[in-house]
């Protein structure tokens, strides 16, 4: 009970108001402090604990194909730990690889930190892709 | 918390689903003989790419518990499959 409400009560045990007055006084005090309950804090939102995948895909002719796939985001920052293990040797070759292919990135640049960091970001991420036969989703929830 | 629970889901062309639920842990427990095994391997390739064992071991570990909640479903025409880890 709020203190303005404790004197409305009060001044009504003194017989300083009637009753249908009191009511009248709570009433405009309610209409004053709308919605929020008393002590109520806005909740942050939770953090997102999956990601989603959704794709539809109607452009084939043996009917739509559905792909909907929820990954906690902990099994990726799980798997991106497990990046840090591949051997420098390993990554010089794929380095060299991906550089065949056109693709120039020094994967020994990449630190599990980063990625970490990168994986604590998509939080927000929301990518939509809509075609008149496909649509792509993917977020977190 | 390891996953419990692994549902396999399969609609044929026919429509006809196939369910296949798998306890995690009983079925881990059966093949602990051949688990050992695969450790043991693991540990030898370890030694062989020079990869921390305790590294790969705990980054193992990680993964399967970061599991439950995954959830994989692919649908074209008839044909389904859904994957469910609990």
């Amino acid at each position: 009970m709020n203190e303005q409400r404790r004197q409305i009560l009060q001044m009504l045990t003194e017989d300083k108001i009637t009753a249908d007055e009191a009511e009248r006084l709570i009433d405009a005090l309610e209409r004053q402090q709308p919605e929020s309950p008393q002590g109520a804090t806005p909740r942050p939102n939770p953090r997102p604990k999956y990601l989603r995948v959704v794709v539809v895909d109607n452009s084939g002719g043996d009917g739509p194909t559905r792909v909907n796939i929820r990954v906690p985001l902990q099994l990726l920052r799980a798997g991106v730990r497990l990046t840090s293990l591949i051997p420098p040797q390993a990554l010089t070759r794929v380095n060299a690889e991906l550089n065949k292919s056109g693709v120039p990135i020094d994967l020994t640049q990449l630190k599990p930190q980063q990625l970490e960091e990168l994986i604590d970001q998509l939080d927000d991420v929301t990518v939509d892709v809509d075609d008149p036969d496909t649509k792509v989703q993917v977020f977190c929830e | 918390m390891i996953p419990h629970l692994v549902t396999v889901r399969h609609r044929r062309p026919g429509g006809r689903w196939l369910r296949l639920y798998v306890p995690v842990l009983p079925v881990l427990l059966v093949l602990s003989p051949l688990l050992l095994l695969a450790v043991l391997a693991g540990l030898v390739a370890c030694l062989a790419t020079r990869v921390s064992p305790v590294g790969a071991l705990r980054g193992t570990g990680q993964l399967l518990w970061a599991l439950p909640g995954t959830r994989i479903e692919i649908e074209q025409g008839r044909t389904a499959v859904l994957v469910s880890v609990r």
